[in-house]
């Protein structure tokens, strides 16, 4: 096994390199600079030069993607333009409030999905199995925007339950009740957009998983009905949900750009927005380097996971 | 039964939590919300100049003058000024009380060493280019070496700002006021120019401002506490809680009641009103323009004059204006704001008659313009579109960024572009700083004609011949047209329903009064 993530994580090497390509040309290509949005200053002209020069954006562009590149190299993510902060701290303190909210709304989703899918597949055309696909049709069909604003518009405009915005009251940690009514919301968007893959995987690989011999062996040696569900096919649906699961995990890190907008949540999805829009080709970079680390470690551990959840995975020399 | 399991579903998460309410404390906190982040505490160094970044450096760093949406000035960190030296400097007499966070006074010394520091040319200020009306200083804003720099301290108390051409205080501050803040020069005695801007001290910074840094998270979150000594008196809060959240999310928030406030003084749209009237909100109508609404053209592409008239005579800008802001504004025909000291005579009419007219003189052959505009504006780009067709003019519509329409103009890649901007009480605002070689965003072939009557128009003394400059300047547009004034616009401002004595239209001027703000009792 260890050959195998050796050989696992150099091949992600030209990948992750291949990746931040990619996207620096993408950024870098893209019509407008944070030059073209300077304020209605009385010299524009004069600024924006001075600006390129300061910023280093008048410079070719293989000369500036090879300086980011070492500077990556010397495990330097660069100064944010805008904020003109290091990129790195940038992040450092978005990571936290990301994970947190991602984290708990996948986490929900996955404790909601899981026995939902299950039951769903378990009893189809059951009141369980009604809601299930209700759910997914919420999931899939509402735009992640409208859940955030009607949930605004219910449980805190109408009802006054719930803040409608931010991560603490008076800006700073004050309790964990204030920051946990800050959560619901959030969270709560988060965790419906997550349900519907989550439920339907689970509910497809069950079903899938219920009509193989060896569940047919287990109902023949007498086992009961919640035993041979819990215990035979659950586990064998287990590797197409794990996938699922583990799938979100560079979404949680990456953080919901929507959600995080919209609630004014400070998170990675927040300042990827804010990059994007301001040109801050550096915070763009730097998000981008953070979720391509996400995505190829999250590969190799699904691949490694398989083994765990399914003892007929095997890993060979191929 | 769907409905009840998911109402039950939502009330058993909800409810727990509700019923704990928010933590109790005696802090008086306004929340105040802002759609856009900041980019830097250090007021010279930001690289978006945003209003956004003036708002919130307002609050933490003093200016000289209060401005109020109709032009007027108060005092703030000066008490009184005059002109002198025939018109070419200005004496301000600074407040004898203003002190900076950690206690010292705000000398003139003060002041005249941040322009010092800040016009030195190996200092990196993104933000120089403000003081190149300053005598001693090249259009960059840096100093001049072996020139005698226009900012002075007479006195401790009494700061002399010489300009190149004749200036009057209201011209001064009217046009440069938001961008002058005083520094704390006694902390950066020792610090290298080179060096001023990498100062941890700009992310913890001490200003002489209404309020004192106590907290941030960048681009997200500000805590700022009041200042207890300030000259103008003591904010009526403890702390002020900055918020950066979505456009979507202020007046939900402020209904609700998790804001007190928001940023640029509670502006609203005319189909957001009726919400927050029904939300418990009251509504202000603006009294002064806040808004200046134009279509920017290329006169590369559009090369006669005639055709530029042209698109300007096929638009209602009645109608654009009923659509877009629904009426809550006057179409114009110049770029000068109403209301302010200088007025124009001209005039705006469709008349689609002559403008199929002026494209036959102007040789139009049926090519397809391209209008670029944001998203939110695509629906008054239709309506142009349309009003643009009836005189047979053909426009395809390209929906883009901010980022991408301006730079789209300046590379010369669209024709048309709709734009916005906050209007100014100077008869230069619009004009001066986009008819100069390093902003010919409209690509002029022949800027001189602009350029002398500009600079004539900033040297002139006295009212009556700037007006009647001002008067041939705005013909020359009127003829050349090389861009279309639409309408000035007038906002909604939705009031606090917890913070009194908001003085809600001077924030289009990035000021606000927070020293006067109180929070109600209840």
């Amino acid at each position: 096994m260890g050959r195998y993530i050796r050989r696992r994580l150099i091949t992600a090497v030209p990948v992750f390199f291949g990746i931040t390509l990619l996207v620096f040309l993408m950024v870098n290509l893209a019509p407008g600079s944070i030059t073209d949005l300077m304020g209605e200053g009385s010299a524009a002209g004069a600024d924006k030069a001075a600006l390129e020069a300061a910023l280093g954006l008048d410079r070719p562009l293989p000369l500036r993607y090879a300086g980011w590149l070492g500077d990556l190299l010397r495990g330097d993510l660069g100064e944010s333009y805008f904020y003109d902060r290091p990129v790195s701290r940038l992040i450092a303190q978005r990571v936290g409030p990301s994970l947190l909210l991602t984290g708990s709304g996948v986490a929900l989703a996955v404790a909601i999905a899981l026995p939902l899918g299950v039951l769903a597949a378990w009893k189809p055309r059951s009141p369980w199995d009604r809601l299930a696909s209700a759910l997914s049709l919420i999931s899939y069909g509402v735009p992640g925007f409208f859940l955030c604003l009607a949930g605004i518009d219910l449980f805190s405009v109408t009802l006054g339950w719930l803040p409608t915005h931010g991560m603490y009251t008076f800006g700073t940690f004050t309790s964990l009740t204030d920051l946990l009514r800050h959560l619901v919301l959030p969270a709560g968007v988060v965790c419906i957009s997550s349900l519907g893959e989550l439920v339907k995987q689970t509910r497809a690989a069950c079903l899938e998983a219920l009509g193989q011999d060896y569940i047919v062996t287990a109902r023949a040696k007498g086992l009961t009905e919640g035993g041979v569900m819990v215990r035979h096919a659950f586990r064998g649906s287990l590797v197409p949900v794990l996938t699922t699961i583990l799938s979100h995990i560079p979404h949680i890190l990456g953080g919901s750009v929507v959600v995080e907008q919209i609630f004014g949540w400070p998170g990675m999805g927040s300042l990827l927005f804010s990059g994007i829009s301001q040109r801050d080709y550096p915070v763009v970079m730097g998000v981008t380097v953070v979720i391509a680390l996400a995505v190829l470690l999250t590969n190799l551990l699904l691949d490694l996971v398989y083994g765990l959840a399914d003892p007929r995975v095997r890993y060979g020399k191929g | 039964m769907k409905k009840l399991i998911v109402l039950l579903l939502a009330l058993a998460l909800a409810l727990p939590l509700a019923a704990c309410g928010p933590s109790q404390d005696t802090t008086a906190v306004v929340r105040y919300g802002l759609s856009n982040a900041w980019d830097t505490l250090m007021p010279y160094n930001s690289p978006s100049g945003s209003n956004y970044t003036r708002i919130v450096c307002d609050k933490i760093y003093d200016r000289l003058a209060y401005v109020h949406a109709d032009g007027s000035l108060d005092p703030r960190g000066a008490v009184s000024w005059e002109s002198g030296d025939s018109g070419m400097s200005v004496v301000f007499h600074l407040d004898e009380n203003a002190a900076f966070h950690d206690g010292t006074p705000v000398t003139a010394a003060h002041w005249a060493d941040t322009i010092a520091l800040m016009t030195n040319p190996d200092c990196p200020a993104l933000g120089r280019s403000v003081f190149n009306v300053l005598a001693g200083t090249d259009e960059s804003g840096a100093a001049i070496p072996g020139e005698a720099l226009g900012a002075e301290a007479v006195d401790a108390y009494t700061l002399r700002l010489t300009f190149k051409t004749p200036t009057t205080p209201e011209d001064f501050l009217l046009d440069r006021n938001r961008e002058f803040y005083v520094l704390p020069t006694h902390l950066l005695e020792d610090t290298d120019p080179a060096e001023v801007m990498d100062l941890a001290l700009w992310e913890a910074p001490i200003g002489s401002g209404p309020c004192k840094f106590v907290e941030e998270l960048p681009g997200s979150q500000l805590t700022l506490q009041a200042n207890p000594d300030y000259q103008l008196g003591r904010p009526g809060f403890d702390l002020l809680v900055i918020t950066v959240m979505d456009k979507s999310n202020l007046l939900p928030s402020l209904m609700a009641g998790d804001l007190d406030y928001y940023a640029f003084g509670g502006n609203l749209s005319a189909e957001s009103a009726q919400t927050a009237r029904e939300g418990g909100i009251e509504v202000l109508e603006g009294t002064v323009p806040n808004s200046f609404y134009e279509l920017m053209l290329n006169n590369e592409t559009i090369p006669s004059s005639a055709l530029r008239r042209a698109i300007d005579l096929a638009l209602d800008k009645q109608a654009l204006c009923l659509h877009t802001a629904q009426g809550l504004g006057e179409p114009t025909a110049t770029d000068l704001t109403p209301g302010t000291t200088y007025t124009s005579s001209l005039t705006w009419s469709r008349d689609v008659a002559e403008a199929e007219a002026l494209l036959a003189e102007g040789g139009y052959d049926g090519r397809t313009y391209t209008l670029a505009c944001t998203s939110n504006r695509s629906g008054l780009a239709a309506l142009m579109q349309q009003q643009l067709g009836e005189a047979g003019i053909n426009v395809t519509i390209a929906t883009v960024d901010s980022a991408t329409l301006f730079s789209g103009m300046a590379e010369g890649q669209y024709d048309m572009a709709i734009a916005s901007h906050t209007p100014g009480a100077l008869p230069l605002w619009f004009t001066e700083s986009r008819f100069s070689a390093g902003n010919n965003i409209f690509h002029v072939s022949d800027l001189t004609p602009y350029a002398t009557l500009i600079s004539q128009i900033k040297a002139a003394a006295d009212i009556g011949t700037r007006q009647a400059l001002v008067d041939e300047l705005q013909a020359l547009l009127a003829s050349e047209r090389p861009f279309i004034p639409l309408w000035f616009g007038r906002t909604l401002h939705a009031q606090s329903p917890t913070v009194d004595n908001i003085d809600y239209p001077s924030s289009s001027f990035s000021n606000e009064n927070v020293w006067d703000w109180t929070l109600r009792a209840d």
